[in-house]
């Protein structure tokens, strides 16, 4: 059986996605949580001085969305085929984009100039492309790519349960979306996972 | 044999890993790039999944989007992509840690003024891309036959041969890689190969 050890802080950030995914296909792995006191002698350990990383029987692998596609293809949750898997990359990478070009507009001091940032993003990109989403799941019926859950649903997931927390509105446009999220929360093993996550701010 | 078509604007930027690819691969496919950008795209921007570019049109009528995402499909399709799930994962790894340095360098590559571009740059120098190379330059080592993966050329190689041969990295981090010989090396490694070099000879020469 797979030694699977997944090192994180203790919060969800860009490692939550690689959890969500261990927990929805009922993989078992040690899931070790560190503070960001300890970090600083825990970073030259790592690969590339970063986390998450993913140990597999000792072998080491990081990026968050490398992890995510590793773990996801080796427990069916990739897509069934090439083109598939490319499509569920792709959807995957949407959400990557919000994470990446939302970040340093959260990072914004100037509340007047993060107010425009925010204002250029929400019109720019996330909404038209959470339009594109949100077709796509209408059109195929409830998921992103193929007949089931990818990995693709779960960085949605992950994503937009993690937004409406600041925004609750956010997906007020995209009722496919909300009942995609709904769908994963539901899933039993993502519930008892719920029950018993550590509470953390991000 | 699919017939592609690589849609992107005429510069290298986030198409240029899937043009590298197909070169190295000696895939054909129709490099649609000379459209005009006031003129022609915003009605090509429409036909695009999510508005952006680059974007692979297979077979006419089947479009993948997300820059590494295509690169990642051709490289898969045509035996760059790494010999075994844990290869292909390494790769991954090494390309999304160049996205990266990429996504760093952005606003150094488009800056205009020479002066705040070599500020730009060096800042992202010494915060990320040493501190990157430090670390390359150890797994190479291990890895022990020159490729960043598994035993031979995937398309890992090609990301940091890409990034490191940009116009900015030649106008402005030419020494930055003689701390790291190993991934020097790499980088004219696939420089060298004959694909590469034949496509890179006739390539258009543009700023970013």
């Amino acid at each position: 059986m797979t030694q699977y050890k997944l090192h994180y802080f203790n919060f969800r950030g860009l490692g939550e996605l690689a959890r969500l995914i261990f927990h929805y296909a009922g993989v078992a792995f040690e899931d070790v949580r560190f503070e960001r006191s300890e970090w600083p002698q825990l970073k030259a350990s790592m690969p590339f001085g970063q986390v998450p990383v993913l140990e597999v029987d000792g072998q080491f692998l990081s990026q968050s969305y490398a992890i995510a596609r590793y773990i996801s293809r080796k427990h069916g949750l990739a897509g069934q085929d090439d083109w598939e898997q490319a499509q569920v990359d792709m959807y995957a990478d949407c959400i990557k984009d919000f994470m990446i070009n939302g970040r340093p507009i959260y990072e914004e001091q100037d509340p007047e100039k993060q107010k425009t940032l925010m204002s250029q993003f929400m019109s720019e990109k996330m909404i038209p492309h959470m339009a594109v989403l949100e077709n796509q799941l209408a059109k195929n019926g409830g998921v992103l790519v193929g007949k089931d859950v990818t990995w693709a649903d779960i960085a949605c997931y992950a994503f937009f349960s993690y937004v409406s927390v600041k925004h609750p509105d956010i997906l007020k446009d995209c009722p496919n979306m909300s009942v995609l999220i709904n769908k994963i929360a539901s899933n039993d093993n993502i519930k008892k996972y719920l029950e018993t996550r550590p509470t953390t701010e991000i | 044999m699919p017939n592609y078509k690589l849609i992107y604007f005429d510069v290298r930027g986030r198409g240029e890993l899937c043009r590298l690819i197909l070169h190295c691969a000696g895939v054909p496919f129709e490099d649609f790039r000379d459209f005009d950008y006031y003129k022609d795209w915003p009605a090509i921007q429409s036909k695009m999944p999510f508005g952006q570019i680059p974007v692979l049109e297979v077979d006419g009528d089947k479009q993948l989007a997300q820059s590494i995402t295509i690169a990642r499909y051709l490289a898969r399709q045509h035996g760059l992509a790494g010999q075994n799930d844990w290869e292909q994962s390494q790769a991954d790894m090494y390309v999304d840690c160049i996205y990266d340095l990429h996504n760093a360098t952005v606003e150094a590559t488009w800056e205009t003024d020479p002066e705040k571009q070599k500020e730009l740059f060096d800042k992202v120098k010494q915060e990320t891309i040493l501190p990157h190379l430090e670390k390359v330059e150890q797994h190479l080592i291990k890895n022990g036959n020159g490729h960043l993966v598994g035993q031979g050329l995937t398309w890992a190689d090609i990301a940091y041969y890409a990034y490191f041969t940009t116009p900015i990295m030649t106008l402005l981090g030419s020494e930055v890689l003689t701390k790291a010989p190993h991934l020097k090396k790499l980088i004219e490694t696939v420089g060298n190969n004959h694909n590469i070099s034949k496509y890179v000879e006739t390539r258009p020469v543009t700023s970013g």
